[in-house]
């Protein structure tokens, strides 16, 4: 049985240099998978190629067996990748409950422009029910009215994790969700997500510093370092490896 | 066939030494305007109305004042060019540095309407029509050298060049030897470095300002000689030549900026000469021969955004110095309650019928025609309304559009007998193919590209496509004047001026009722989240391309529906008095002063424009308050000119309060309302009291 997400020999270059040096990288249904890798090492860049930000040299992202590789950003979400942003990426002047219904409008596909023009564009009450319900599960129903900018950064990874749940995904993919939180809101997050995700059944990479969280969250992990793949497999085995440590975690202690 | 030959080559080599002068000068005014976006990230568009002052100055003082050279050109550019660079950059940017670049777009249209109007009135200066501004040197015109026997050089021509050139050797000299100067490349080259070695932000940006706006007085000097008249207008044009000279090196190269230039000088040099022999040929090129000089920077910039596809991918540049202070937090949106909105628009629509009613039967016949063309045009400003207020993107061609309309119903009246509205709804639907058209190539760029390309537009509008015998009917047409009859609905023929102002309210009405539909449907909550982030709306699925070439072929068609109604109202197009380009960048900046996302800001903007002139500024309102008009003061009637000046410095503010000065000051009274009932300070307010209240609030604001 194939993966859910193959990412096959994904290759970038900036001006020269090496960013993604032939980068494969597999994904299972319902899996939850680490990225790790020191500052530079190409996550960020590697996240970009992958949901289509910016183009890869060479290489192929398939998504459930089809080729998402010369798909715009918006293509890729539309086929089952969420995403969430490490610096939060939000919709200024909108309230918590207004992010998720757009979210919804988009993946129903009925927002057609003549229903605008006669007034039937408004959101119906079975959307606003839907956007209610993941807001419930997320434990952000009482703030579902309220503008964005009063909430906490911790509530607003909350609300960006709820929007990409509203594409209903079958991968996730979570940029350094921990960074900006403390321990304990990064670890009720992580909570919150692996309790959403029991109940959805969709997959997760995670790209993450805390290892912590890692070692906490996911069940596999890569190790990236100057834009290769230095190892991968069970999150123990690999956070214990020797070689990982030497590269990326100096003398930390074994986890997990 | 090798005389021929010859002759051609020999025409090549003379239009390109007649293209040198007027090339280093669109040099010169790029570098100027690029220097400003680099190390500012403001995107200038004022730049035009900096040389426009320092080019009146000078003749103000040469021709009224009887000045001597050496002390006016002291006086114009050394002095009072730098001088508004200073004022501009300490007063009014360096309080902006956290603002979008929409807002920032904005204020600098502001100040391209405000400052030439402000300097008119301030140095009580009238421009002289037919009366060419002199240049540096006395006798400019006079032929002075013939270094190859081809294109003898004016004595203006050679001065031109021989002060752009020191002028540019000054620039490089400044950046290469100067601290100061190492500063500024420090900052355009590395922002954030700059910021963490302590450079001083705030000076290195004066002097920045200071220097581009000296680049833009000499450049204005040197190129009035060239106008027949001088008026702020063309100098608006010349800078629209100037930035498509600067987006040869993506906005961002002084070099680039520097071959742009030139290249647009001898480019315009070598269309001028051969476009004449190839029309012969083919009429097609006709109306292009005649006005290419302001139709050159539209192809020049579609050009290379439709050949250069990487430019697209260009980032816009923000300002580098802005990290030093975070931006400051948004004020939380507070919704009002149902309630207030409904309450609002039915105060609002009983006014407004009010009004209506006391016109229809009391008013004169001036009054009658004031308020429909107010009509008119606010159905226009709804366009704005569109694309601005719910797209984000500011668009400076929308007279171009209304005028299609306007020109539309004219031309299928006059040709094929068609009924005027049909007529009009043809207009729109071609407006909106070309409005989509447009945005193909800048719907995924910023802002700034937007908003060129669209400037770019409207003058290829204005010099071309106008002239097209099917457009404007041809040069005759044009002057003999463009008639387009009042319509008739059915039983009803409304060419009684009471009955189309009805008319022209229905028209209004349907329309503000659609763009009230497109805010709270799906395309405004689709556009609202593209302005919050490009990226996040895409990580939904959404395509903000798509989303943006449907606001925009919206735009088009509500502006051409507008543009109509005024041509019927006024029962001939008038294009010259009603949509020509630099009106219709006033028009932006008037909504988005009253309020860019509302239909009421749209229609006070209407109002403000068509009766802020007679009633405050004539003086009539005064008079009908006193009694007696022969008791008002005799400071009035003031100048029509102070309207530009009002609204023109009301844009500073659209940086503050992006949502208009209405819409804020409705907004800071629900925010104190919602204080007086939660306790002060935002934060997250405890569930049980947003829960019960959730469905009796409303996302969109008072239409």
């Amino acid at each position: 049985m194939s993966a859910l997400l193959q990412v096959t020999d994904v290759t970038k270059t900036f001006a020269g240099i090496v960013a993604l040096d032939g980068v494969n990288l597999e994904v299972e249904v319902g899996e939850r998978v680490g990225l790790i890798g020191p500052n530079g090492a190409g996550k960020t860049t590697f996240f970009n190629a992958m949901m289509g930000v910016i183009p890869a040299d060479t290489g192929r992202v398939e998504l459930g067996g089809v080729d998402l590789s010369d798909r715009p950003v918006h293509e890729r979400a539309r086929a089952g990748i969420g995403r969430t942003f490490q610096r939060t990426e939000l919709f200024t002047d909108s309230t918590v409950r207004d992010h998720l219904l757009v979210a919804e409008r988009v993946r129903r596909g009925h927002g057609r422009f003549w229903k605008d023009v006669l007034g039937l564009g408004r959101p119906t009450d079975d959307e606003v029910a839907q956007c209610d319900q993941v807001l419930e599960l997320l434990g952000l129903r009482s703030l579902a009215a309220e503008p964005i900018e009063r909430l906490s950064l911790g509530q607003c990874r909350l609300v960006e994790v709820g929007r990409a749940l509203m594409t209903e995904p079958t991968l996730l993919l979570l940029d350094e969700p921990s960074s900006g939180l403390d321990r304990s809101e990064t670890a009720a997050l992580a909570q919150t997500l692996r309790d959403v995700q029991d109940e959805q059944g969709f997959a997760i990479l995670l790209v993450e510093h805390d290892v912590e969280l890692v070692a906490d969250f996911t069940t596999r992990t890569y190790v990236l370092d100057f834009g290769r793949v230095l190892t991968e497999g069970p999150t123990h085995d690999v956070l214990n490896s020797p070689e990982v440590r030497a590269a990326y975690l100096g003398t930390m202690e074994p986890t997990g | 066939m090798h005389v021929l030959a010859a002759s051609a080559l020999e025409d090549l080599f003379r239009a390109f030494l007649q293209g040198l002068p007027p090339g280093t000068v669109y040099a010169l005014f790029a570098l100027g305007f690029v220097l400003t976006y680099k190390t500012s990230g403001v995107f200038n568009l004022a730049f035009g109305a900096q040389a426009y002052v320092s080019a009146a100055m000078f003749f103000k003082a040469r021709e009224q004042w009887g000045w001597e050279i050496p002390p006016a050109l002291v006086l114009s550019v050394f002095i009072l060019a730098p001088l508004v660079g200073l004022l501009l950059e300490g007063v009014i940017f360096r309080h902006l540095r956290t603002a979008g670049d929409l807002p920032k777009l904005v204020v600098t249209i502001g100040l391209a309407v405000a400052l030439p109007n402000l300097f008119n009135v301030l140095a009580s200066f009238e421009p002289t029509p037919g009366v060419t501004p002199a240049g540096i040197v006395p006798d400019g015109a006079t032929v002075f050298y013939d270094p190859f026997g081809v294109y003898p050089f004016s004595r203006d021509e050679l001065v031109a060049v021989a002060v752009a050139v020191v002028a540019m050797t000054a620039l490089a000299g400044l950046f290469r030897f100067t601290a100061i100067g190492l500063r500024m490349r420090a900052v355009v080259e590395s922002p954030r470095m700059t910021e963490l070695n302590g450079i001083p932000a705030d000076r290195i940006s004066a002097v920045a300002w200071m220097l581009s706006s000296f680049f833009a007085g000499i450049a204005g000097v040197l190129i009035a000689p060239r106008f027949n008249t001088l008026a702020p207008g063309d100098f608006f044009g010349l800078m629209v030549i100037a930035i498509a000279a600067a987006s040869v090196g993506k906005l961002a190269s002084l070099p680039g900026a520097l071959v742009g230039g030139l290249g647009l000088g001898v480019f315009i040099a070598e269309a001028n000469t051969f476009l004449p022999r190839w029309a012969e040929s083919s009429s097609w090129l006709e109306p292009l021969q005649d006005n290419l000089t302001p139709a050159i920077p539209f192809m020049v910039l579609f050009g290379i955004l439709v050949l250069v596809p990487g430019i697209r991918r260009a980032k816009a540049a923000t300002d580098p110095l802005a990290g030093v202070d975070p931006p400051p937090p948004s004020i939380g949106m507070v919704e009002r309650s149902r309630r207030d909105v409904l309450l609002s628009r039915v105060a609002g629509t009983v006014f407004v019928v009010g009004v209506l009613a006391i016109v229809l039967t009391q008013g004169d016949q001036v009054w009658v025609f004031r308020i429909t063309e107010a009509v008119a045009l606010a159905t226009i400003f709804l366009s704005i309304t569109v694309i601005t207020g719910l797209g984000g993107q500011i668009s400076l061609c929308q007279g171009a559009f209304a005028a299609t309309g306007a020109f539309a119903v004219f031309q299928l009246v006059d040709r094929y007998d068609m009924g005027a509205i049909p007529a009009a709804l043809v207009g729109a639907v071609i407006a909106a193919a070309l409005g989509a058209l447009l945005s193909l190539p800048v719907r995924r760029l910023g802002g700034v590209w937007v908003a060129i390309a669209t400037l770019a537009f409207a003058y290829f509008f204005d010099s071309v496509v106008l002239q097209l015998p099917f457009v404007g009917g041809g040069d005759t047409s044009l002057f003999q004047g463009t008639a387009v009859p009042r319509p008739v609905v059915g039983p009803w023929d409304l060419g009684s001026d009471k009955s189309f102002l009805v008319f022209a309210v229905v028209v209004l009405a349907i329309v503000a009722v659609l763009v009230v539909n497109l805010r709270s449907g799906t395309l405004g909550k689709t556009l609202l989240a593209i302005r919050g982030s490009e990226v996040a709306a895409q990580s939904v699925g959404i395509s903000p391309g798509r989303a943006r070439l449907v606001a925009f072929a919206v735009s088009a068609f509500i502006a051409a529906i507008g543009g109509s109604l005024m041509a019927m109202h006024q029962e001939n197009v008038n294009y010259g008095n009603n949509f020509e380009p630099f009106l219709a960048v006033f028009w932006l900046v008037l909504v988005a002063v009253l309020g860019v996302r509302t239909v009421s800001g749209a229609i006070q903007g209407a109002v403000a424009f068509t009766l802020f002139d007679p009633l405050i500024l004539k003086g009539e309102l005064l008079g009908w308050i006193l009694r007696s008009p022969e008791s008002v003061p005799g400071v009035f009637p003031i100048v029509s000119t102070w309207v530009f000046i009002l609204f023109g410095f009301g844009a500073i503010q659209f940086a503050r309060h992006p949502q208009g000065i209405l819409e804020y000051q409705l907004h800071r009274r629900a925010v104190k309302a919602a204080e007086k009932r939660d306790g002060p300070g935002p934060g997250p307010p405890d569930g049980s009291s947003t829960g019960a209240e959730v469905d009796e609030r409303t996302e969109e604001p008072v239409g």
